[in-house]
């Protein structure tokens, strides 16, 4: 399905018809699971959580705007917001259910992987490129698996505060990098 | 966005990205409800960081998720009770697939962290998908095409001033979400470079306005007008061009022939549009539109 027909959907949606809702459920429920499984790690966590980005969905439809964003993401952004304030606020998710670090992204990387990257990605990605390599994966742990500053902590074994200024700091210069 | 100092940013650019508390996702939730410059921040955040979405693996969550979303947004059940006493219940409505069987989370493998590389993040990527049952490369695309142009540049060249194509499309929306035709016009003027690409889906006959040249003179507005043949005069689809990127359905009250034999054309107008639903200026860019993707 192409942003336009997502676009269009949504547009619908705003309006009750829930045939289109149906349609974009369908079209994006996958993506948005992943996307808070990998946060929640849990399956029954994880369909709780889509269920109301759903419902929030249906109910703020009419505010989404396309000049600010792309369909996907405005719905991405939803569902991961739920997933982290359920993790949040559920403190006894417990640090053993870490997953391995994901490694990042400093080097050029090759062609072809590039190819499958959108040009917004691969700036992106090249910002984050810039920093030291610990706060690179600090970034993307923290953007992928949801994981709080103490989480990262302890996978760093570094004080919650020093994480808390690399986040910080990190994040300023990724906004000066893309020029936000 | 000036008033915000830096400790306001990075504790926007630390919402979206998740690492808050949960006392200070409150606090940020707090200020968004009061201050529209800083959701704005916040948002330009999400979206920023959203993008790295696209290389999170889709998994397939249960059938029964989407049953307990209709009920919660109060959707009436679409079938009617059959009259057979002993009928067996009726089919649910076009369900989502099944889900994989115990859709497993699928973890990246863990690497030694001194050869982290971005070919690894994408090697690893290419292995959620494989497993996954939808590829990201869906949203991949989809968030190429919004940044790009929705359709391909190479497209525009050739594309100009082909021979209106009438398609009769027979609008019968399908019930499991199946690509429909896609129509392109490309608004422009005398074969000069294009000011606007109009999309519209056949099926739905929503029509969405690229704007990829022409910015209106200050005081004035665009406003795209369909003309057809078959109307006495031209009827307007309101103002387009205020933003890269506009999404009406005003469409769905002409028929699908008018649609695809009309002229659409841009006239130059008062800001806000034409006051009285006539234009008011000759056409300044104008195209016909030809199918870009087929109906499958």
């Amino acid at each position: 399905m192409t942003p336009a027909e997502l676009v269009w959907l949504i547009a619908a949606v705003a309006k009750g018809d829930e045939a289109a809702f149906e349609r974009l459920y369908v079209a994006t429920r996958a993506k948005l699971f992943g996307v808070v499984l990998r946060i929640l790690r849990r399956q029954d966590l994880a369909e709780e959580v889509i269920q109301e980005a759903y419902v929030k969905i249906w109910n703020s439809a009419g505010q989404f705007n396309p000049s600010l964003s792309s369909p996907i993401t405005w719905m991405a952004s939803i569902a991961r917001n739920r997933a982290i304030d359920v993790v949040r606020k559920r403190t006894e998710v417990s640090i053993e259910e870490e997953p391995a670090a994901m490694e990042v992204a400093a080097d050029t990387p090759d062609p072809l992987a590039r190819r499958e990257m959108t040009e917004e990605l691969k700036r992106l990605l090249e910002c984050v490129g810039r920093l030291e390599p610990d706060r690179q994966k600090l970034v993307l742990l923290a953007y992928y698996n949801g994981w709080s500053r103490e989480q990262l902590a302890a996978k760093f074994e570094t004080p919650v505060n020093t994480v808390k200024t690399w986040l910080r700091r990190s994040m300023l210069d990724i906004r000066e990098c893309l020029g936000l | 966005m000036m008033a915000h100092s830096e400790d306001d940013i990075a504790l926007a650019a630390e919402y979206a990205l998740g690492t808050l508390d949960a006392d200070e996702r409150a606090q940020v939730e707090t200020m968004m409800s009061r201050d529209k410059d800083f959701t704005a921040i916040v948002a330009a955040w999400e979206y920023k960081l959203g993008i790295l979405n696209q290389m999170v693996g889709s998994i397939e969550p249960p059938a029964e998720v989407w049953d307990k979303i209709k009920t919660a947004v109060g959707h009436a059940e679409p079938q009617p009770p059959l009259l057979l006493p002993d009928a067996a219940p009726p089919p649910p409505p076009p369900p989502p697939p099944p889900p994989p069987a115990a859709a497993a989370v699928v973890e990246p493998a863990a690497a030694p962290a001194d050869t982290s590389n971005v070919i690894r993040l994408s090697a690893q990527a290419r292995r959620w998908r494989r497993v996954a049952t939808f590829t990201t490369a869906i949203a991949a695309a989809l968030v190429a095409m919004i940044a790009v142009g929705v359709y391909q540049p190479d497209l525009l060249p050739d594309a100009i001033r082909p021979k209106p194509r009438v398609q009769v499309v027979e609008v019968k929306p399908p019930a499991v979400p199946a690509p429909s035709a896609q129509y392109v016009a490309v608004l422009q003027k005398d074969g000069g470079s294009p000011a606007f690409i109009l999309t519209v889906d056949a099926a739905t006959k929503n029509f969405t306005v690229r704007k990829v040249g022409a910015a209106a003179e200050p005081g004035k507005s665009f406003e795209l007008w369909l003309i057809s043949d078959k109307l006495p005069r031209p009827r307007s689809l309101g103002v387009i061009g205020g933003a890269d990127f506009t999404a009406r359905p005003v469409l769905s009250s002409y028929d699908t022939d008018t649609i695809n034999t009309a002229t659409y054309a841009v006239t130059v107008e008062q800001a806000g549009g034409s006051p009285d639903g006539n234009p008011h200026s000759a056409p300044v860019f104008t195209g016909k539109l030809i199918e870009s993707v087929p109906s499958r």
